[in-house]
């Protein structure tokens, strides 16, 4: 029952969190704080409840609530040319839940390793989306949603990776660590 | 923002378009997106343009709601419209400033890119400002019944969906008193690096994460208290049936379909 809740908080933290964000001048895709509460969410729930999160998110999202970056909403942002970033949440959360979730207190290696995981599957699917549509070719597609937003989200993964290990410090410290286990 | 939470886009209507059955209207957009990727000539991809204009116009959605949702995409087409004209190389040569050069093939195909984006766009609108979350949910819920067999509890995840919209604007309003407390403590948000911005946002994060856990926590134990269960069959208030106008839908989109076989569009 726990885990239900904590799902849809968490999918609410996504959303304002999503909400962070610094649109950049020379490409398309915003920088949001949206990378981040994914990357929490798989860091924090594992696999399973991070996976109903991530698709409970979409999904409010695709039917117009403005959970997305920005304040959007509604399926033309899944279906238009970024929305293979948001597809990406799906097997990132997953994947990243699963590296994290097999030790009981994963060391800064795993959790980086977790986070690298999760943004490559982020990148994957986005890239191809956004090359598929728009009928780009590699380098194209490399250029114009992949290269401008790895230094910035190499920066976002770090900063999950320590704020997952604050948070654990801190529901230990306020006896709530059992909602995780 | 916790007004427009609930409402997501939607524009009140009576058109036909408003009552189509949810379902089918998720179904139509799959079918018609299907339709526009698989169209190669200038030709069908006009006329497709146009029957989605003929559907805006039969829904009595104002144009500017279309025009405001082509925004987030303004950046790409500019992109896109550098890209195709500048790289993409063939046909008769346009435009020459120096060494750089303008084909016409560049042209043809920058156009293509766009005009089906902008379909794309037009279409998937016109779902999300005719149709009410509520239903939209329910709609997708529905295809996403076979799922189950795969281990998804297609039921929890609209129950998380729920939750979610009612907590959103609560977390919000959180987070800006977490935001107040520390700028009250000499917290500085605004200026400094990069860095030093991501490392102000920890003791804001850190908190509306744990009070986060902590409702979650309460939330659950009241749920349990008022014999809310996990996996148990719930009912719904309105039924929804699938009318002719929907099945005329359907027809119309395989009558399409096979227009732009027929035609090899």
């Amino acid at each position: 029952m726990q885990k239900l809740t904590i799902s849809a908080l968490f999918t609410a933290l996504i959303a304002v969190l999503a909400q962070v964000a610094v649109p950049l001048p020379f490409s398309p895709v915003p920088v949001t704080g949206q990378v981040v509460g994914v990357l929490l969410t798989g860091a924090l729930l594992g696999s399973r409840a991070g996976f109903l999160t991530v698709v409970a998110y979409l999904l409010l999202g695709a039917a117009g609530a403005p959970v997305f970056s920005l304040g959007r909403g509604g399926i033309y942002m899944l279906t238009g040319p970024t929305g293979g970033y948001l597809w990406g949440f799906i097997p990132a959360v997953y994947f990243a839940g699963r590296i994290i979730e097999k030790v009981g207190q994963p060391s800064i290696y795993r959790t980086s390793a977790a986070m690298l995981t999760a943004l490559s599957f982020i990148y994957l699917c986005g890239s191809l989306q956004l090359g598929l549509i728009m009928r780009y070719n590699l380098w194209q597609t490399m250029l114009t949603g992949v290269i401008p937003f790895v230094p910035l989200d190499l920066l976002k993964a770090a900063l999950a990776a320590f704020l997952a290990r604050q948070i654990k410090k801190s529901l230990q410290q306020n006896q709530l660590g059992h909602i995780l286990k | 923002m916790s007004r427009s939470i609930t409402l997501g886009q939607y524009l009140p209507g009576e058109s036909l378009i408003h009552r189509l059955n949810p379902r089918m209207k998720i179904l139509a957009l799959l079918l018609f997106l299907i339709l526009l990727f698989s169209l190669k000539t200038y030709g069908g991809l006009t006329a497709l343009f146009f029957i989605a204009l003929g559907m805006i116009a039969v829904a009595k959605v104002p144009f500017r709601y279309f025009l405001r949702g082509l925004k987030p995409i303004l950046y790409i087409v500019v992109f896109a419209l550098i890209i195709y004209l500048f790289f993409t190389k063939g046909g008769v040569v346009l435009l020459r400033i120096g060494f750089i050069t303008v084909e016409s093939e560049g042209v043809r195909e920058g156009i293509f890119v766009i005009a089906r984006l902008f379909t794309l766009i037009l279409f998937s609108l016109l779902v999300t400002l005719t149709t009410t979350p509520l239903s939209l949910t329910y709609g997708m819920s529905y295809f996403l019944k076979p799922l189950r067999y795969f281990g998804l509890p297609t039921e929890e995840v609209a129950m998380i969906m729920a939750i979610a919209l009612r907590f959103i604007p609560t977390l919000m309003e959180e987070s800006q008193r977490l935001m107040r407390a520390q700028v009250a403590r000499g917290a500085d948000f605004e200026t400094g690096s990069i860095f030093r911005k991501a490392k102000s946002l920890v003791p804001l994060i850190v908190p509306l994460f744990v009070s986060a856990f902590r409702r979650a926590d309460e939330l659950a134990l009241a749920m349990e208290a008022r014999g809310y269960r996990l996996g148990a069959r719930r009912t719904r208030m309105y039924e929804d049936l699938i009318a002719p106008r929907d099945w005329a839908v359907l027809s119309f989109i395989l009558v399409l379909f096979s227009a732009a076989l027929a035609f090899g569009l």
